[in-house]
């Protein structure tokens, strides 16, 4: 713990300078107001270094495990703590019912932003509840408070949600400084030398504090809230560090780092990021954009998530938030994102940080919820629930964050199911899916959402609040290219670095190439977000498999490819995004990628249940439209890329996910796993259901692409094929060698047809010769009686009659 | 010459003949015939016929009736059945009418009687050589001999009894016999060519080869050689043009081997006489195949396929070839 704990501030400097070498200016002016840090020296290793380290460590594989093992653990401490929420009970109507109450309770505080933040309330609630399921409501109450508190602090929401939860209560300062502590205690984090670690570490601790993750995510929840209410730097960093961490500590870290004050607790985030980061980043987006209440969701989500170890608890939550959360936390997960966006574009520069960051958060809380949920129980469930709230929540602007969320967890998801590994990848990967599904709530697909936000950030990019959420939820990372947004971009960008990082490290580096905004997003999805995945997923690739590997190149590419179609309002997103995709994704191209990865996302979800696809689908066109309308003609445009950009990003963030999946259980650091790893949990799961491994992924890849096949035939199949065919050939291939030795082969010898027949009875003159009678002795005769029957005639007793010495009987050839 | 020649099979012919050469026993009776020249000799005493063993017979008869008068070598005697029918004196007609009249193939008679038979005018008189029946006819003062030559023993009397267009082996024809055994088939071709001609008889088996060297050492007009057929250069100063080659070597790479031994010794527009086994070449291809396939490979060293019989029932899965060396412009025929 404390040594984690010291490397979060540690890392600071790098953080800063990273932002600063990354020209996220507003960001890193963000992060230094609320760090304080001091520039860094040019000598010192430097983020991407550390990163690199981190990924090359043995210990990256290690993680996965403590991760599991601090989520667990941190989920009965929540449980313990919100003993008082207990009442949410394990089951998930109790918690639903308990969310709902905390939603709308929260949802007043939220009030600036009303539908956000009510949304992010009950959705955090809910999702905490859902989340604790296992450890239960209790801890899922618990976390909820939590986090809200957290976030309170800075936002109204942010204190109802402290207020319910104990550990939630505890200031987003506090639970952040736990967090960090409790990163380190994680494991994941603190083994990772990298920042992410620190992130992960973070974002552990927060989960561990109050329930570990539910902490965190209340924390981001909260810090959501109170972003998209005031943007107040510190508290919206707050909560976006805690989103961050849940979701992915990396980019939570960014995040807090672009976010004002956040920057410190952002960058716990990060810590947590490995495991949380992405989801994270999303959650601080969806808080900032559109409220806190997306934030709260997501937060609730990741909690849940990060409860993971508990798959009751994800299965309640999902469910809470299908019925309950649905309706609350799409809302609130699409305020965040659309609102963030919204929020992001009216407030862009102001709040832009907080905005972006809250909806980043958001985001991943649904991540971390979608992951918990996936943890918990089957991704089914949690689709199904992610379904059930889009459908219900549907509305446009939630749509949008929702979407972004989606579209993490679908990154998520990829990772799991690239990883496919550890069940619990499968698990994080689910939950992913379903926090992405409740943020999206009517794409129900996480995939599609986090693609959506990632792709809207990235779109928006520019656009800030919109974008900056979309960003930081698809990629947490993304929301690095977002950076135009103060503390939005400042955490976007950060992100984006650490996800720049992440990726520059293994895949990444395409990704990091197109660092600016959206390869920051695509690379923040899957890199960023997952960063600690991806970087975990990386590794795990590498030492794990190919599998693992080409899972994660292909989910980070489809995730570049949705954010590059997000983007394509905004150019440089696209670019970005396709940079990153291409070099991220190996078989899908930008666009065709961005189907396909969206098919995979859906495929995910759809696998679990078929209906998701045509949900994530409405959802996204839902959410989109919501998000332009709240957030701005360039929300809407953002929006709209955003859901494309989901639907096709969900897909590349499946594959992502997978990878990131792998990463995160290796990482599993602990709570961090939660974030970055239930996004990667997501995608693996995603990835998983179908099939493990990269088959696993490509079946995905085609079942998604069956599902999509409306939306995007051609990238599914395009996966499909490559898939399929690279393992046929081989296999097909083989002659037998053993052919036996012939000195005349029949066939190469042309046979006269007056000599096709050798026998006696063939030969002209036959009827009468001399050798007839012999002839009708011999001619059955075989083997050792032909012997016996020719020595007979050999001694001259044969009488064959009279000789005919005037016939010629022989076959004349043609030349005389 | 072929200087690279691998002795895959050493014992090729050697093989062949072995098998066809009764070889053995005519070592064992020879050893003991040749030990017991004369003592021994009594076994088989009776004379031509008389020897039940055969082979011991053979050195020993052959030794016994050496002295006397020479010609009799009745290898076969023992052997062959006909002991009991032909009996004595004449097997075929004994008693009875028999003519004898000359076949297409000059140099082949045909006896005709109660039953017809394939024959050459024995150019030893009084003797078999492996047991085979023997057949005199008086006309006027003149006693001619005619030895029976059984199908089922010789192919080449199988190729004329199956009705072969030309044997090319004709009185005064010089032959290369390659795969010679015994001495069964050849001592009919040195009937054939009689004293004009010559037979170049190679084999390749010791033991076998001791057979030949005994029918040699009765017929003048046979030059054996016990080397390998495939390596000419050894015995190429053993021998000279011949007109025809007769190949009976069973070897899966005969047509090469006659091919080598008809670039060194046969004429241009020489005639060369193959018997195909198809199991020696490839046993498990169809006969037709396989002839089909070594009709090819001759035609591509110089020697033109102008016929194909098969030896049917005589032999199984046999064929053979006839063709031509280096066939001038003109057709000599």
């Amino acid at each position: 713990m404390a040594e984690q704990k010291s490397k979060p501030s540690d890392l600071y400097q790098c953080v800063y300078s990273f932002l600063a070498e990354n020209k996220f200016t507003k960001a890193a002016q963000q992060f230094m107001k609320q760090t304080k840090v001091t520039p860094q020296d040019e000598n010192d290793e430097s983020l991407v270094g550390i990163y690199d380290f981190w990924v090359k460590s043995p210990e990256a594989k290690k993680r996965k495990a403590p991760s599991s093992t601090a989520e667990s653990k941190t989920s009965p401490s929540a449980k313990k703590a919100k003993t008082s929420a207990a009442s949410s009970s394990s089951e998930d109507s109790s918690s639903d019912d308990e969310a709902v109450v905390a939603k709308p309770t929260k949802a007043a505080p939220a009030a600036a932003k009303v539908v956000p933040a009510k949304a992010p309330a009950p959705a955090a609630a809910i999702k905490v509840a859902s989340s604790s399921s296992e450890d239960s409501s209790d801890s899922e109450e618990e976390k909820a408070p939590a986090k809200a508190p957290v976030k309170a602090p800075v936002k109204v929401p942010a204190a109802p949600a402290t207020g319910r939860k104990k550990d939630s209560s505890s200031s987003s300062e506090e639970s952040e400084d736990e967090l960090p502590a409790k990163a380190p205690a994680k494991a994941k984090s603190v083994t990772v030398t990298a920042a992410k670690p620190a992130v992960p570490a973070k974002a552990a601790a927060q989960k561990k504090k109050d329930s570990s993750s539910e902490d965190s995510s209340s924390d981001s929840e909260d810090e959501k809230p109170t972003k998209a209410p005031a943007k107040p730097a510190p508290a919206k960093p707050a909560p976006a560090k805690a989103a961050p961490v849940k979701a992915a500590a990396a980019e939570s870290s960014s995040e807090d780092s672009s976010s004002e004050d956040e920057a410190p607790p952002s960058k716990k985030p990060k810590a947590g990021a490995y495991s949380a980061v992405p989801p994270p980043a999303s959650v601080q987006k969806a808080p900032a954009s559109v409220t806190k209440a997306p934030a709260a969701p997501a937060a609730s989500k990741a909690k849940d998530s990060s409860s993971s170890s508990s798959s009751s608890s994800d299965e309640e939550e999902e469910k809470k938030v299908a019925a309950k959360p649905a309706p609350v936390k799409t809302p609130a997960a699409k305020p965040a994102a659309k609102e963030s966006s919204s929020d992001s574009s009216s407030d862009e520069e102001a709040k832009k940080p907080a905005v972006k960051v809250t909806p980043a958060k958001a985001a991943p809380v649904k991540a971390a919820l979608a992951k918990d949920s996936d943890s918990s129980s089957s991704e089914e469930e949690e689709e199904e629930e992610a379904k059930k709230k889009p459908a219900a929540k549907v509305t446009p602007a939630k749509a949008a964050p929702a979407k972004p969320v989606a579209a993490k967890v679908t990154p998520a998801k990829k990772d799991s199911s690239s990883e496919d590994d550890s069940s619990s990848e499968e698990e994080e990967a689910k939950k992913p899916a379903a926090k992405v599904t409740p943020a999206k709530k009517p794409a129900a697909k996480p995939a599609p959402a986090k693609t959506p936000p990632a792709k809207k950030e990235e779109s928006s990019s520019d656009s800030s609040s919109e974008d900056e959420a979309p960003a930081k939820p698809a990629a947490k990372v993304a929301a690095k290219p977002k950076s135009a947004a103060p503390a939005a971009a400042a955490e976007s960008s950060s992100d984006s670095s650490s996800e720049d990082e992440e990726q520059t490290k293994a895949k990444p580096a395409a990704k990091p190439a197109t660092p600016a905004s959206k390869p920051a997003t695509p690379t923040a999805k899957t890199a960023a977000a997952e960063s600690s995945s991806e970087s975990s997923s990386e590794d795990e690739e590498p030492a794990k498999a190919k599998p693992a590997t080409p899972a994660k190149a292909k989910p980070t590419t489809p995730a570049a490819k949705p954010a590059a179609a997000a983007e394509s309002s905004s150019d440089s997103d696209s670019d970005s995004e396709d940079e990153a995709a291409k070099p991220a994704v190996k078989k899908p191209t930008p666009a065709a990628e961005a189907p396909a990865s969206t098919p995979k996302a859906s495929k995910k979800k759809t696998e679990t249940t078929p209906a998701k696809p045509p949900v994530t689908n409405g959802k996204a066109a839902t959410p989109k439209t919501p998000a332009k309308p709240a957030e701005s003609s360039s929300s809407d445009s953002s929006s709209e890329e955003e859901e494309e950009a989901s639907t096709s990003a969900v897909k590349p963030a499946t594959p992502a996910a997978t990878p990131k999946a792998t990463p995160a259980d290796k990482a599993k650091e602990s709570s961090s796993s939660d974030s970055s790893s239930e996004e990667d949990a997501p995608r693996r799961a995603a990835t998983a259901p179908t099939t493990p491994t990269t088959n696993g992924k490509r079946k995905k890849s085609e079942e998604s692409s069956k599902s999509d096949e409306e939306e995007t035939e051609v990238t599914t199949p395009k996966n499909k094929m490559a898939t399929t065919t690279p393992q046929t050939f081989p296999k097909a291939n083989k002659k037998s060698s053993n052919v036996p030795f012939r000195r005349i082969r029949e066939e190469e010898v042309a046979v006269d047809p007056r000599l096709q027949d050798n026998s006696f009875d063939a030969k002209f003159g036959s009827n009468g010769d001399w050798g007839q009678k012999a002839n009708d002795t011999l001619r059955f005769t075989k083997g050792k009686s032909f012997r016996h029957e020719k020595t007979k005639k050999k001694r001259g007793s044969y009488r064959g009659g009279a000789i005919n010495s005037t016939s010629v009987n022989s076959i004349k050839f043609d030349s005389e | 010459m072929s200087t690279g020649f691998t002795p895959r099979g050493r014992g090729g012919f050697g093989d062949r003949g072995g098998g066809r050469g009764r070889g053995g026993f005519g070592d064992r009776g020879g050893g003991r015939g040749r030990g017991g020249f004369g003592d021994r000799g009594g076994r088989g005493g009776f004379g031509d016929r008389g020897g039940r063993g055969g082979f011991g017979d053979r050195g020993g008869r052959g030794g016994f009736r050496s002295p006397d008068g020479g010609g009799f070598r009745g290898r076969g005697g023992g052997r062959g059945a006909p002991r009991g029918r032909g009996g004595g004196r004449g097997g075929f007609g004994a008693g009875k009418k028999i003519t004898v009249e000359p076949h297409r193939h000059e140099g082949v008679f045909i006896c005709r009687g109660k039953e017809d038979a394939l024959v050459t005018r024995n150019m030893v008189v009084g003797e078999s050589v492996y047991g085979e029946k023997r057949m005199s006819i008086e006309e006027g003062e003149t006693k001619i001999e005619y030895r029976a030559w059984n199908p089922f023993r010789s192919k080449l009397a199988a190729a004329i009894l199956g009705g072969v267009d030309q044997i090319h082996i004709k009185p005064g024809s010089k032959v290369m016999y390659l795969g010679a055994a015994s001495g069964t088939t050849v001592s009919h071709v040195s009937d054939i060519v009689g004293p004009e001609g010559l037979v170049y008889a190679v084999e390749f088996s010791h033991r076998s080869g001791r057979d030949l060297l005994n029918v040699a050492k009765k017929r003048t007009n046979i030059i054996p050689i016990i080397e390998d057929a495939r390596h000419p250069h050894k015995y190429r100063m053993l021998v000279g043009m011949v007109d025809v080659i007769f190949a009976d070597v069973a070897q899966p790479d005969q047509t090469r081997i006659v091919a080598l031994n008809a670039h060194n010794f046969l004429k241009n527009g020489g005639h060369f006489v193959i018997s195909i086994k198809a199991n020696c070449i490839d046993s498990t291809a169809p006969p037709e195949a396989v002839f089909a396939s070594e009709v090819k490979k001759m035609a591509g060293e110089n020697m033109k396929p102008q016929e194909q019989l098969t030896l049917e029932p005589y032999e199984r899965d046999h064929a053979v070839v006839v063709g031509i060396y280096r066939a001038p412009p003109k057709d000599k025929k």
